[in-house]
């Protein structure tokens, strides 16, 4: 107990004093710079009539189950691809890593100017592969359909760390059930579906409950990329939350909606985890 | 064979992962860490402090900036052996100056914005500056446009440091080129269209190859264009948002005739055209841009980034509807403004040094060290002579029109700019047929936001103490 005490101390007055502050502050008025006044249940019926967030809880949820479901599928094939012997597996496999260590704040400046339309990679990329076509690349931060692709296309940037766990559960899988499925006559397609997939998919539980954290949390990136813009369209709840405390000074509101990003978390991460009951398989379960 | 020594040998707790280190031993070693750094370890600097009362002066600027600003500090610190001012500089200064206040450590004085004052004033945060009249500073002080930056009911709430007048900036080559007097520059919208089209280049391809002129390059002052119409943002008499207004519709249906009339994806494409310098300020700089809406401090960015006097540049005021043509120039303006926080440990030596900055040859050294105007009713022939900005009396003369404008004096003025930004992203990115639609909608959302302002002011027994106050001269937008 001694030994974990300065923990104890730093998760007390940084985490769950902040956390039982914030459920306070969200039934208050609250200006950081004036006392805060109780309001009841003010801050959260002020919600149903919130139309930006609406929209910001549309962008999350979009990003989010794009972000989850492209991840997901992205992450298990490299992973699938890796755990085969390929020349330079260790290279590969570091080199799927290695975009995961970098800071935010320098990915979001590389991927600004990747994204430049006149001289940045990403429309060189789409010119050089179908320009012949007639095809041009396009202003990526001046429509909410290309931002919200850009912002997609550069969380698949990320993947690096779920292809580590996904190699590991790939590792996991016994080969005897390889052999028998193959001596049964299925096929690699078949035992990827029927082997590998129920194999692996406590893995793609944890991975997909992570990506929704993370996914409803997302904030450094956007905010630095596009602010929000154009049209509010990659104006996310994080986001929403930053600015109502800090740019306009209503923390009592932001607290509340603080609340109600902790309570999404909590009934989709539930929600995930009954669904699991049915499609996840558990060895020795 | 047994080794005689290891028999001999302390055998270490098997349960303990730091072998043998007890815990008392532990415990010592971290408290006797803790004393030594709080004995040794870094001091606040208080270098030429001495005995003197230390003032902390948190400010926004860095590089020539802050320097102008260190002068003004460092002639103070040597006029007097009393008090001594620490500058330092600050990123966030806003949102760091709240959590500073609401936490019970402020410093000493804070440089903010003009438009961070409503919200300061209106929680409490920030002791009004009336003592500044026992050093012979009131409204008379400053120019006519400033007072309402600063005064609200008689009251002096800030002290304005360095003020911004915007002025539409031209290259004189382009002007004369394209037949025009670079001294007679359109003062009208319909004339200014007619000037935009003869200096805007469109290349063989469609492309836009010089613009005469582009709102939204840089597009800082985005919530400024009404004004040109005569039009205003929020109604100080009433407390109601205006932004639907016939000429706020009328000034964004003109904002919107650009990407109408060349094309979106072109001025994409010209915005975002590789050009050989980094700045804000490139299309200007290069000449692809004849015209561009500016602050004072462009000539210095000019000469740093072009060389001293290579770009033959003139700025007047921005052009305006044609029955406006004959009053004084209209314009937005913004301050940088010097408080006393709430609960600043020495409220009085602040005031001293703030008293200190307003007088003439001090405001006048740190604004030409900024290349702006000077606050104050007038200034010095020497200041205007000196300027490194050979246009510094016509920014002047914004400051003293009383068809200067600024923010509207509202506490949740951040959050209607956001609204408004987005509204005006779906004008620019045509999105609408005009800009009546995306207005109406910014103003519905302005009415709540306002609508909660006065919740939150009725609930502390507020009521808005400036609603029906007519600003002394100029306004807000």
């Amino acid at each position: 107990m001694l030994w974990i005490s300065p923990w104890i101390l730093g998760f007390t007055i940084f985490t769950a004093l902040p956390v039982v502050l914030a459920l306070w502050y969200g039934f208050t008025d609250y200006t950081l710079l004036e006392p805060p006044i109780p309001v009841g249940l003010d801050n959260y019926t002020r919600m149903a009539d919130d139309p930006i967030l609406g929209t910001v809880l549309w962008n999350t949820a979009v990003f989010g189950v794009l972000t989850i479901v492209l991840g997901t599928l992205l992450s298990i094939s490299l992973a699938t691809v890796l755990s085969h012997p390929v020349r330079f597996r260790s290279f590969w496999r570091a080199a799927v890593f290695a975009p995961s260590v970098l800071p935010l704040v320098a990915l979001a400046v590389i991927f600004k100017l990747a994204y430049d339309p006149e001289v940045g990679i990403a429309n060189t990329l789409v010119e050089g592969a179908l320009g012949w076509a007639g095809v041009r690349g396009p202003n990526w931060f001046g429509s909410g359909f290309w931002a919200m692709t850009a912002l997609l296309l550069m969380s698949l940037w990320g993947v690096g760390p779920a292809v580590v766990i996904y190699l590991a559960a790939l590792r996991d899988v016994p080969r005897q059930l390889h052999e028998a499925a193959s001596i049964d006559g299925v096929g690699r397609w078949g035992r990827f579906v029927h082997v590998v997939l129920p194999m692996i998919s406590p893995v793609i539980l944890f991975n997909v409950i992570i990506g929704i954290i993370n996914a409803m949390q997302v904030f450094a990136v956007p905010l630095l990329l596009t602010g929000g813009g154009p049209e509010r369209t990659t104006y996310f709840h994080s986001m929403y939350v930053y600015d109502q405390a800090f740019t306009f000074g209503d923390m009592g509101y932001a607290s509340a909606l603080g609340v109600l990003q902790f309570a999404i978390i909590l009934v989709l991460t539930g929600v995930v985890l009954l669904a699991g009951r049915r499609l996840v398989h558990y060895r020795g379960a | 064979m047994n080794d005689p020594g290891v028999g001999d040998a302390p055998v270490p707790d098997p349960g303990s992962g730091l072998g043998a280190v007890s815990r008392r031993a532990a415990l010592w070693g971290i408290a006797g860490t803790a004393v030594g750094y709080a004995a040794f370890g870094p001091k606040p600097r208080r270098a030429g402090a001495g005995d003197r009362i230390r003032l902390d002066y948190w400010e926004k600027w860095t590089g020539h900036e802050a320097d102008a600003m260190k002068r003004v500090v460092d002639r103070f610190n040597e006029s007097q052996d009393r008090i001594f001012v620490n500058y330092l500089t600050m990123g966030g200064i806003d949102r760091k100056a709240t959590i500073a206040i609401a936490s019970g450590d402020p410093p000493d004085i804070l440089g903010l914005w003009n438009r961070n004052l409503p919200f300061f004033d209106q929680c409490g945060a920030i002791e009004p500056l009336d003592g500044l009249r026992s050093y012979g500073i009131d409204a008379s002080h400053y120019a006519e446009a400033i007072r309402p930056l600063v005064f609200r009911g008689g009251s002096q709430l800030a002290a304005p440091s360095t003020p911004s007048s915007i002025l539409l900036y031209y290259d004189r080559r382009i002007v004369a080129d394209a037949g025009y007097d670079p001294d007679r520059m359109p003062r009208t919208i319909p004339e200014f269209d007619e000037f935009i089209e003869r200096t805007t280049i469109i290349g063989p391809d469609g492309d836009v190859e010089r613009a005469g002129f582009l709102p939204t390059d840089p597009g800082w002052w985005s919530w400024c264009w009404g004004g040109f119409w005569n039009g205003r943002l929020y109604d100080e008499r009433t407390g109601e948002a205006t932004i639907d207004s016939a000429a706020n519709i009328a000034a964004y249906d003109w904002f919107q005739s650009f990407p109408k009339r060349w094309g979106l994806d072109r001025l994409r494409a010209f915005q975002g055209a590789p050009v050989d310098n980094p700045s804000p300020y490139r299309n200007f700089f290069t000449g692809r841009l004849a015209t561009t809406v500016q602050g004072p401090w462009l000539p210095m960015f000019m000469d740093m980034e072009l060389g001293p006097g290579v770009f033959d540049y003139g700025a007047c005021p921005f052009p305006v509807a044609p029955e406006l043509e004959n009053e004084p120039p209209f314009g937005p303006i913004e301050a940088d403004i010097l408080v006393i926080p709430r609960g600043a440990r020495n409220p009085e030596a602040s005031l001293e040094f703030i008293a200190f900055t307003q007088q003439p040859e001090n405001i006048e050294l740190l604004n030409a060290g900024h290349a702006k105007p000077s606050p104050l009713a007038t200034s010095s022939e020497s200041f205007r002579r000196d300027h490194p900005n050979s246009v510094v009396e016509a920014h002047e003369a914004l400051l003293r029109s009383p068809n200067a404008y600024t923010t509207p004096w509202i506490s949740s003025w951040q959050e209607l700019a956001m609204a408004l930004g987005a509204g005006l992203d779906t004008i620019w990115n045509l999105r609408s047929e005009s800009a009546r639609g995306p207005l109406a909608e910014v103003q519905r959302e302005a009415e709540a936001i306002l609508a909660r302002a006065a919740d939150r002011r009725g609930r502390r027994g507020q009521p808005d103490p400036w609603l029906g106050i007519e600003p002394a001269t100029g306004g807000a937008t």
